[in-house]
């Protein structure tokens, strides 16, 4: 009977889940039916607070939106600030800002891989990739002194600068890592256990990719390109060109394959950094107010693309901070492609875009369009926070 | 009197339990090692089982208290007199009459019968697709695991499992059986729910299958039911296949043996959706299997 639907939940609480979200799959046995998200589990009113914070502030707030790929989100914020600010950026700063994400972009997949075994149920390879992965911590551990916010972006430059010695570790790491990702990418293509598990699942073709926007390797994977490292170069990617990585089969094994294949580039593109990093300084002079005006940045994340939208009104702090996470544009085609698909393959499909929640999560507030619009402080937002979650308990 | 310690003490009972502890912590250490990781300490199963004994057990709303309570003590009986008529540690069962192997096979599937009930027990949605899953692999293995182990049955021309395994010490059967014997071994995979047969709890879909409402006893006394399985089936397929009866040292070096092939199977592959474990034993196992009746018939 259709009105007595049998809806197996997923999260917030879920072992499938590292990060809350709420998934609710209406299944007939073992077939999906109906699929419906629900978001906003970790909303922690960073935009709202960067309203509150000075332009230096804001920026070490702004890292940590993703614990995976916070470089990236500081490095989308620094560009947008310096353009306001008129700031000449030293290409040696571009550089190992450029260093820092591809290597922050393996450390991402190389996690990726191992959630997404674990998902299949292959915890081998879960955790033989969480051990390789060990390798570019440790790297970036050397580089910056720290394994997850790394904090290496400063407005108008970076904060660490590399030598040859220090050089020499990462040629080393990254060396090992190459050996490693050939080794993963037969395995994930070969292994007729796990091919079954990725091979024609959640397929999406390019024209359906096109249309329900998704972005990042999810997009590479069926086809289209969509690389902002290619499109619209940034910081010092055209200096250090990428090849962009496309697959055609669109299924979750083309997914998985982007990513490896992603992998090699980003070794490529660390090794010539590495051989023709420019001379100077690091850090150029940033002024303390920022004139007015606003601006839109756009980076390739890991996950896929970045964008902020940044307005100065003339003071030490921004007018407006928005941000759009990769991770929004991904899940909501998820949903679409569950329909039909086996409860099995749920938890590696939504592993396929390589949800981050904590990345995502906003506030919106619906309101009537007659109302005249209402500007909140941050002091009324965390009020209404708190009410909010007092009523739900 | 002796009837009664092999009943409760030796070597039913109390060592089959430790045993079954043993070989627990050997699978889990050896999986460990294969994936690059330290593992458990020796004791870490029998540290499991006293905590989850002297845990709170919560009984959800809407259960059958008796079922919720006996089906845990069922199946751990079950296996338990299943291990009465197999030779455990390499001696003589402690019971035996004719036709037992099928008594054993009735009582180490009524362990999988058991946990399904209690899975659907409960109103737990998770829990219902478990059971329903353990109910779809219990049908697909079932068939094929049995025949394997019909296989030396027939050549021994006894259905009594001290037969087959005196029948057995002469005739090294793997040799002569090679796919019954592959069969037999990974149905008894299929049967505990090891890796890559974990569909009816895998944790990613559906959290524990259908033992997710079970905390406390009744989950010890299902884990341990479940250990006491991997004892008695490791022990059949070492008493059909690997040489019968043998001296307690021996035997046990032969079960190690296969326990370390168990575990390497474990660790090679990702979890089969239950269609693709359906599909498998159909398609294969039970392919397998009659060609190996065949050759037999044809080979006399």
């Amino acid at each position: 009977m259709p009105s007595e639907r049998f809806v197996i939940p997923i999260g917030p609480q879920h072992p499938a889940l590292k990060e809350p979200g709420h998934f609710e799959f209406s299944v007939e046995g073992e077939r999906v039916t109906g699929a419906t998200v629900r978001l906003g589990y970790a909303h922690r009113g960073i935009e709202k607070a960067c309203e509150e914070r000075n332009w230096v502030q804001s920026l070490y707030l702004l890292e940590r939106i993703c614990g995976i790929c916070s470089h990236i989100h500081t490095t989308a914020y620094c560009l947008g600030v310096e353009r306001l600010a008129g700031v000449e950026v030293p290409p040696r700063a571009q550089a190992i800002r450029v260093l820092i994400a591809e290597l922050e972009r393996v450390h991402s997949h190389l996690l990726w891989l191992g959630v997404a075994a674990h998902e299949a149920g292959f915890d081998t390879l879960f955790m033989y990739s969480w051990r390789d992965r060990e390798t570019v911590m440790d790297v970036l551990e050397g580089l910056t002194g720290n394994r997850v916010n790394y904090s290496a972006n400063v407005l108008g430059g970076v904060k660490y600068d590399l030598d040859e010695a220090r050089a020499e570790t990462i040629r080393k790491g990254v060396d090992y890592l190459e050996a490693r990702t050939y080794y993963y990418l037969e395995l994930v293509v070969h292994d007729p256990v796990f091919v079954q598990r990725t091979r024609g699942i959640g397929t999406v073709t390019r024209e359906q990719a096109e249309w329900l926007g998704l972005v990042g390797p999810a997009a590479r994977a069926s086809n289209v390109a969509r690389d902002l490292r290619v499109e619209s170069p940034y910081a010092a990617y055209d200096l250090f060109p990428v090849q962009m990585v496309l697959e055609t089969a669109g299924d979750l094994e083309a997914r998985v394959s982007v990513r490896l294949k992603e992998l090699f580039e980003s070794y490529r593109v660390i090794r010539t950094i590495l051989d023709k990093l420019p001379t100077g300084e690091i850090k150029g002079r940033m002024p303390k107010k920022v004139r007015e005006g606003e601006t839109v940045s756009r980076v390739e994340a890991p996950r896929g693309e970045l964008f902020y939208f940044i307005k100065s009104n003339g003071t030490d702090k921004a007018e407006r901070v928005k941000v759009r996470t990769p991770t929004l544009c991904n899940l909501a085609p998820m949903m679409t492609l569950a329909i039909g698909h086996q409860l099995a393959d749920m938890p590696m499909l939504l592993a396929g875009v390589d949800p981050c929640f904590s990345c995502n999560d906003r506030s919106i507030v619906v309101r009537n369009a007659q109302e005249a619009e209402t500007r909140w402080t941050w002091e009324q937002l965390r009020r209404y926070g708190i009410e909010v979650y007092k009523c739900k308990r | 009197m002796q009837a009664v310690i092999a009943l409760l003490i030796f070597p039913g009972g109390l060592c089959v339990l430790l045993l079954g502890l043993a070989y627990e912590w050997l699978d889990r250490k050896l999986m460990a090692q294969m994936q690059n990781r330290v593992g458990p300490r020796w004791y870490q199963p029998v540290a499991d089982l006293v905590k989850l004994l002297a845990k709170q057990e919560t009984m959800p709303n809407g259960v059958n208290p008796l079922l919720f309570i006996g089906l845990p003590l069922v199946g751990l009986a079950s296996v338990l007199t299943a291990a009465l008529y197999v030779p455990l540690v390499g001696l003589a069962p402690s019971y035996s009459f004719r036709g037992d192997l099928i008594v054993t096979i009735y009582l180490l599937g009524l362990l999988t019968f058991c946990m399904s009930l209690a899975g659907s027990n409960t109103l737990d949605r998770f829990s219902l697709m478990g059971a329903l899953r353990a109910l779809t692999q219990l049908f697909s293995y079932e068939v094929p695991f049995l025949l394997a182990l019909l296989g030396p049955a027939l050549a021994a021309g006894s259905w009594q499992i001290a037969e087959i395994s005196a029948y057995a010490e002469t005739h090294w059967l793997i040799l002569t059986q090679p796919l019954g014997f592959v069969v037999a071994l990974i149905g008894l995979m299929g049967k505990l729910e090891l890796s890559p047969f974990d569909a009816p709890e895998a944790e990613t879909e559906i959290v524990a299958g259908a033992l997710t409402e079970y905390s406390g006893r009744g989950l010890a006394l299902f884990h341990l039911s479940r250990d006491v399985a991997l004892v008695v089936g490791l022990t059949l397929v070492a008493a059909f296949y690997l040489g019968g009866m043998a001296n307690p040292l021996w035997f046990f070096g032969k079960t190690l043996l296969l326990l370390l092939v168990v575990s390497g199977l474990q660790a090679l592959f990702a979890r089969l959706r239950i269609d693709q474990t359906v599909g498998l034993w159909w398609r294969y196992g039970m392919l397998l299997v009659l060609l190996q009746w065949l050759l037999m018939i044809v080979w006399r």
